[in-house]
């Protein structure tokens, strides 16, 4: 018997909207999750402007670092800090901007040449489709992802302005969540062009990761000395700064982005036409020197399939260390005149103030880098099995314990590293602002973002042990929920339990207070107890592929 | 010395979910024997393969190795078997030698010059990235990989997936020259003329059952005898005589098939005038038709009016 009435004919019409709508669909799902984020760490911090400086000197105090080259360096130009509108701007603008800027270029690359490099796209171009109309199918499909990423970001921003009855205009809102989400389809642009031109997915999101770390940089020149402002014309997230949304809303930057992305795009569905598929538009060399000292056995390989990672995560946190070093002797002084803040360092048991209060405060922001390395680490566990290149192995006399106990210590290593890094580049940053901060407290710092790293690595250790298929959203999971817990915490006073349930909340203020020695041993142990938990229960399920 | 069982399997179970993949598998495979280990797509030979090499844990029953469970004791079992997948899933950014190297290494024991043999009778480039290698240049670096080792027993699933008949051929050399050093080789394989050339058994599953296991010739007796016969006068009705099935008679020709003692067949033919007669055992292919084309395929329970 006949259920439904099945459409007999497929046309070309049909052919692009199964494309689009599979792009669409994987694409809007992830960006309306971000917008989330997005939209309520921005009416997160307009709601909680009035309380953290309720008074005018407290404001004129914020607003005299507007000056200060190295802040402006780091959170792009301030203006204005001495209002919701401003302060907001400077606080979730290079954020949000950041994090945009790379799911944009993850994501696009992702749903076109991931896609094509697991081979899928062939079914699509075996049907009534050419690969330059597929291409452009997909970028309408990534359309849909950027509307899914916007609506959520102006919506609960906007509402949360109207609600905190601050004078910041919901118009002013919508303004800044469409500025910000502009950095994020400029990036899917430049992803949707490298995944044309780059040999596979892998190599895509290199090229477009230092694209993004070039334009950070040009800003960044262009924002520490007035001389070279200019510099910031050749930068597309300098342009997304040039909207000035919240302090002046000049849209007339506008233009440069919607002409990049319309070229880019235009570019790429051109290439992906002429180009032969699985290939890079350019001639690569696939035969290079073979290197076999890491490939001795599998501790060695995992090594070398992780040596990239572990690199660039210890540039970004020696990186981030040495900017705060760089900024904490002028922001300390700012902080000094906030009673709120002071407060919240005195609520996590912190004493001093000054430059080592905000060393406290911002070494927070290090520990979230270091897990969010760390659930890498364990996506990267899973997807050695998910893939099936792990049976190479377990074929082999490895046991089972054994690699993802070396997986789990190159992890461990790798946030003893990162953690060692960002101290002794803050201590560094610090000196050359002579700044009067011991290079002992700074590596002591460092060090203290290590339980929390520990603990995520034990909890996705267990997760890949009982339950393979959700230990990516579990480790991941668990950071985002760190940083939600802190931001929820922040707007809804003294909720312990809702504190106590994020790692990051653990952590005493390192340098501006001794390190909570039972909170981090709690840290270290429950990770250990978990990652030993993980390796019993691996142990003893089927290697599960994906 | 006694003869080693190089694979044991007692009532090994699996079930996923629902759905049980292998029922009560009981398969002894000597020391130094070539078996075959066939089913059609879905019938659970690769399940079979991933509970031999511990991958994934028996729901019941228990399997071993050289007298080593597999479950409990896998990197034991592991150091005396190779293993070649169907499909090579590799690190893409390995080159060709990496990977030999490495895989080489983690088994810990290679015979290199065996290797440089395979590289030249695989016609194997090593230099490249895995990434660069199409599926039957992948395929053949996992199949060296496996023979290198000069394991005691290799379990092959479809090891010639992707292969080109030329290097097909390089593989059957390599698998005669196992079974001459006394190597023992599971194979499981669709390709029924390579199971008859290399095996000295055969094993068939259906629907996660052992349905059969034996030497063709065991199972030849099992099956039909391909007759054909022509008269000179007229032609007898056979469809009456015992054993005899499938009579299609072509004007002065008949064809049928025996089953059983082919002799109330012989006595009607005599008797009937015979001009010629030939009979044919028949070929792996027709054995496993006639297993499953029968009964073997089920009928979509929701076909379309």
């Amino acid at each position: 018997m006949r259920r439904r009435k099945e459409k007999e004919i497929y046309d070309d019409r049909t052919a692009s909207q199964v494309v689009v709508r599979s792009t669409a669909k994987r694409a809007s799902r992830p960006g309306a999750l971000w917008g989330y984020v997005f939209g309520a760490t921005i009416a997160a911090t307009v709601y909680t402007y009035p309380k953290t400086f309720p008074t005018v000197a407290s404001r004129e105090a914020l607003a005299s670092f507007s000056t200060n080259a190295a802040w402006a360096a780091l959170f792009g130009p301030l203006y204005r800090l001495d209002t919701v509108a401003g302060y907001t701007a400077y606080k979730t603008g290079m954020f949000v901007m950041i994090l945009g800027a790379i799911w944009g270029l993850l994501i696009a690359t992702k749903l076109t040449r991931g896609e094509e490099d697991a081979g899928r796209w062939e079914l699509f171009l075996a049907g009534h489709t050419t690969r330059r109309r597929a291409a452009r199918d997909a970028a309408i499909g990534l359309g849909a992802g950027v509307v899914a990423l916007w609506v959520p970001t102006a919506l609960i921003a906007a509402v949360g302005g109207a609600l905190s009855k601050t004078d910041v205009s919901v118009v002013a809102l919508v303004y800044f969540a469409t500025a910000l989400v502009s950095a994020a389809v400029l990036f899917m642009a430049i992803g949707l062009l490298c995944a044309q031109l780059a040999p596979n997915r892998h190599d895509a999101d290199l090229t477009g990761a230092a694209i993004l770390a070039g334009s950070y940089l040009i800003r960044m020149m262009a924002d520490s000395d007035a001389s070279l402002s200019w510099l910031r014309w050749l930068s597309p997230l300098g342009w997304v700064e040039q909207l000035r949304p919240l302090t002046g809303s000049h849209w007339f930057a506008f233009v440069p982005i919607v002409a990049l992305i319309l070229v880019l795009v235009g570019v790429s569905v051109r290439i992906a036409g002429t180009r032969d598929l699985g290939t890079s538009a350019f001639a690569v060399r696939d035969e290079p020197r073979s290197r076999t000292l890491l490939l001795g056995g599998q501790a060695g390989l995992t090594l070398r399939l992780a040596r990239p990672a572990i690199a660039a995560w210890v540039a970004a946190l020696a990186a981030t260390g040495f900017v705060f070093g760089l900024v904490a002797q002028t922001a300390g002084s700012a902080l000094e005149r906030s009673p709120t803040l002071d407060k919240i360092i005195t609520r996590l048991g912190g004493t001093a103030s000054g430059a080592v209060s905000y060393l406290g405060f911002v070494f927070v922001v290090a520990a979230g880098l270091v897990a969010i390395a760390v659930a890498g680490q364990v996506a990267a566990t899973r997807n050695e099995e998910a893939s099936g290149h792990l049976d190479n192995l377990l074929v082999r006399p490895v046991a089972r314990w054994r690699w993802l106990g070396v997986r789990l210590l190159v992890g461990l290593g790798l946030v003893v590293v990162a953690g060692l890094f960002a101290g002794l580049a803050a201590w560094v940053g610090a000196a050359t602002q002579h700044a009067d901060l011991g290079i002992g407290q700074l590596v002591k710092a460092g060090l203290n973002v290590v339980p929390p790293a520990i603990f995520v690595l034990g909890v996705g250790g267990l997760a890949f042990g009982v339950w393979p298929r959700g230990a990516i959203g579990v480790a991941y999971g668990l950071v985002v929920w760190s940083f939600l817990a802190e931001t929820i915490a922040a707007v809804v006073n003294s909720n312990h339990w809702l504190l106590d349930t994020s790692p990051l909340t653990h952590m005493a203020p390192v340098p501006a207070s001794n390190p909570n020695w039972t909170a981090a041993a709690w840290l270290v142990g429950l990770g250990l107890v978990a990652s030993l938990a993980g390796l019993a229960a691996f142990g003893r399920r089927d290697v599960v592929e994906a | 010395m006694a003869r080693e069982t190089a694979i044991r399997t007692e009532d090994l179970s699996k079930t996923f979910g629902s759905t049980k993949a292998l029922v009560s598998l009981n398969l002894e495979v000597p020391r130094g024997e070539v078996i075959g280990y066939l089913g059609p797509n879905g019938a659970g030979k690769t399940t079979t393969i991933r509970l031999l090499l511990g991958l994934i844990r028996a729901t019941s029953g228990r399997a071993a190795i050289f007298g080593i469970d597999c479950e409990q004791e896998p990197v034991e079992a592991h150091r005396r078997l190779a293993y070649v997948p169907g499909e090579a899933t590799l690190w893409p950014s390995l080159t060709g030698t990496e990977t030999l190297h490495l895989l080489g290494r983690v088994q810990g024991k290679v015979d290199l010059a065996y290797r440089d043999v395979l590289l030249e009778r695989f016609d194997f480039d090593p230099s490249k990235k895995v990434r660069a290698y199409s599926k039957g240049t992948r395929q053949k670096l996992i199949l060296i990989a496996a023979l290198m080792t000069r394991a005691d027993l290799l379990v092959l699933d479809e090891p010639t997936s992707g292969l080109d008949p030329l290097m097909e051929q390089a593989f059957r050399e390599c698998v005669a020259e196992s079974r001459e050093r006394g190597q023992t080789v599971f194979l499981s394989s669709h390709i029924l003329s390579e199971v008859e050339a290399l095996c000295d058994r055969v094993a068939i599953l259906r629907a996660g059952h052992l349905v059969e296991v034996g030497t063709l010739d065991e199972m030849r007796h099992l099956s039909a005898l391909q007759v054909e016969a022509d008269f000179d006068g007229t032609v007898p009705d056979l469809s009456g005589v015992a054993g005899v099935t499938g009579v299609v008679v072509d004007g002065k020709r008949v064809r049928c098939q025996v089953t059983g003692s082919v002799e109330p067949l012989l006595t009607v033919l005599a008797r009937a005038g015979v001009s010629h007669l030939v009979s044919r055992a028949p070929s792996l292919e027709e054995l496993f038709l006639a297993l499953y084309g029968a009964d073997g395929v089920e009928a979509p329970s929701d076909a379309p009016a």
